[in-house]
């Protein structure tokens, strides 16, 4: 009743598995933005991943045996950092993992350089 | 008719009774004139001969009357015996028809067959007369134009509702793909991802209802999966599917996937048998979701602590679940049936097994067992993440300050020509780095800049060299700054769809 042709033209395929990201946050559709985790707090481990967590959560425990910054979590598991922050959230809760604010810009050029840099790239 | 039958041997018998009426007033006439005075015999006589000839006339006529009476009820006879014979005949077939034959036929028709071909196999039984069976054809003809009619007709309903299934599937499935890339775009906008998963909840739900439509339909759910999928993401694909997603509890999952085709089949049933679950029972309560091995197969258990079903409500359940016919128009009409009907149809289709019986909480425990050769062995333990296609090596990740040298100085794509730098930027030209530097991404770049600036114009040399190295670096976090001043003296490197450009222009901001 059904032939092939009608599944292959049924628009393009989404890849990956079944799973939609608002199952990840456990239904916050809308997750309170945490003050203390924004896109350059670093996430370092702090246990195991231990087979007990949902894929996400291992999988972000597993990687931040270094330390990622957020941003980079969300790149490397391609999740958007809305979807990322209540995890992280859940995970610091946790204490499996620890937020780590921004390396502190020790040598942090001076200001003339960065304008320079600016007015740089503005040329180009 | 007994007594034709005893006049036929009695036949002589009854001419002499004729015999017998005039011999007897013939006799009578005689001993009246003998007995009578001579001078009244003359009288006597004529009127004992007249009324002699009287009987012997009426008797005849009598005689001649029974004979035909006589034959005419032989007749009468053979006749409604033949009469009787084709009434049998005509109940026997009659029968036949009604017992055998159109059954037969409407089997044959359900398989497909020819008109020709049930005519055939309806033939009479007996020799009846044409015109008997020529009606009897002709109903025959009629039923089956009559069912003929009918499947069409529901073929058709059922290509219709499949047709519509297929065009909103289409368009779900559109959807859900554009809501993903809004999700990937706008992932940094809380307010405008919670809306946008509100849309992709949305957009689930009515996936779902067309992907019911179409199982009703005869068709299958949905997409197909090429791959097997883990059995967590697909009790998650299924948690997706329902309106209170966050009422369903999922507990310990057996670590097994399910095989491609079999993934939408599993989570459709299941979705319907949560949303069933979630939709009787409070608000406030939980229902449990679990996955369990079991000898035949995988057992997923769904238990909500609801009104639980009563007795009648169960044999309504068990006798939609073990329907396994075609679609029952009734089933449409009440919206909790829908959802049973579905996966009954599904269950059959799969070799599901599916009962409903009381829980322990007092609701409703559901189990679903799906049979060892849909199972397969997972290849991402405890579950697949939602939408990587890849992690990052992480194991290879090093401590910042343990960074190997790298031979970038030496590295070949620095030796290829690259396009000058701006030279008359005005900005400060650096001089090159010896040694390993901690940074790799923006350095190499760097490097290759300062060795092109050195070297003078040449053609321009795509940039995937670099990535590509890049992608083998180890990114540091937190030190990008200095990978871009150490590149600012040349034009920015080209990083399109490196997950690290995101990182390094959102450091910006």
């Amino acid at each position: 009743m059904s032939g092939p042709g009608p599944e292959r033209t049924s628009g393009p395929q989404p890849p990956g598995n079944p799973d939609r990201l608002y199952i990840l946050t456990g239904g916050q559709e809308r997750p309170a933005a945490t003050p203390q985790l924004d896109l350059v707090t670093l996430i370092v481990s702090r246990a195991e991943s231990d087979t007990g967590l949902a894929p996400e959560l291992a999988a972000v425990v597993r990687i931040c045996d270094f330390p990622l910054s957020v941003a980079e979590i969300s790149a490397y598991l391609e999740l958007p950092v809305s979807t990322l922050t209540p995890l992280l959230t859940e995970l610091l809760s946790e204490g499996k993992v620890e937020a780590r604010p921004p390396v502190p810009a020790a040598a942090l050029p001076d200001v003339q350089l960065l304008e320079a840099v600016m007015h740089g790239l503005q040329k180009l | 008719m007994v007594g034709s039958g005893s006049s036929a041997p009695g036949r002589p018998a009854s001419a002499l009774i004729w015999l017998f009426s005039p011999l007897l007033t013939g006799v009578c006439a005689v001993a009246a004139v003998l007995s009578v005075t001579p001078a009244a015999r003359a009288p006597v006589a004529w009127c004992g001969a007249a009324a002699t000839v009287a009987v012997a006339l009426a008797a005849a006529e009598a005689a001649r009357r029974g004979r035909a009476i006589a034959t005419l009820r032989r007749r009468h006879a053979e006749r409604e015996a033949a009469l009787q014979y084709r009434l049998d005949q005509h109940d026997a077939e009659t029968w036949r028809f009604a017992r055998d034959v159109l059954p037969e036929a409407i089997k044959l028709m359900r398989h497909g067959a020819p008109t020709d071909q049930v005519l055939r196999v309806t033939l009479p039984a007996h020799d009846l007369e044409p015109g008997f069976a020529a009606a009897h054809r002709s109903v025959v003809r009629g039923v089956i134009e009559a069912i003929q009619a009918e499947e069409a007709l529901r073929d058709v309903a059922h290509r219709a509702f499949v047709n519509i299934a297929r065009r909103m599937q289409a368009i779900v499935h559109q959807q859900a793909y554009d809501i993903r890339d809004m999700e990937h775009k706008h992932g940094n906008n809380p307010d405008v991802f919670g809306d946008l998963l509100h849309l992709d909840h949305g957009n689930a739900l009515t996936g779902r209802l067309a992907d019911s439509i179409a199982v009703l339909g005869g068709s299958r759910p949905g997409r197909q999966w090429r791959t097997e999928i883990p059995l967590y993401n697909v009790l998650r694909g299924a948690m997706s599917r329902i309106l209170e997603y966050r009422r369903v509890d999922l507990h310990s999952v057996a670590d097994v996937a399910v095989v491609g085709p079999a993934v939408e089949p599993v989570i459709h049933a299941l979705a319907e048998l949560l949303d069933n679950a979630t939709r009787y029972s409070p608000p406030q309560t939980r229902v449990h979701l679990t996955a369990v091995d079991i000898q035949s197969g995988i057992a997923v258990e769904i238990e909500d602590a609801g009104v639980g079903l009563t007795d009648e409500a169960r044999r309504r359940t068990d006798r939609v679940l073990s329907k396994e016919g075609g679609l029952d128009l009734d089933d449409l009409g009440e919206s909790p049936r829908l959802g049973l009907a579905v996966v009954s149809r599904l269950a059959a289709a799969h070799n599901f097994l599916v009962s409903l019986r009381p829980s322990a909480y007092g609701g409703v425990r559901a189990v679903l067992v799906i049979p060892p050769d849909l199972i397969t062995a997972s290849r991402f333990p405890g579950g697949d993440i939602a939408r990587a296609p890849k992690l990052p090596p992480a194991k290879k990740k090093r401590r910042p300050g343990s960074i190997p040298a790298q031979p970038s100085s030496t590295s070949p794509l620095i030796d290829s020509p690259v396009p000058p730098p701006l030279g008359d930027s005005g900005l400060p030209q650096r001089r090159r780095r010896r040694g390993p530097a901690p940074m790799p991404f923006g350095r190499a770049a760097a490097a290759e800049r300062q060795r092109a600036a050195a070297r003078g114009p040449a053609e321009r040399r795509p940039p995937a060299p670099s990535a590509e190295r890049e992608e083998e670096q180890p990114v540091q976090p937190g030190l990008w700054l200095s990978a871009f001043t150490s590149g600012i003296n040349g034009e920015l490197p080209e990083q399109d769809g490196r997950p690290i450009s995101d990182i390094s222009s959102d450091k910006k901001e």
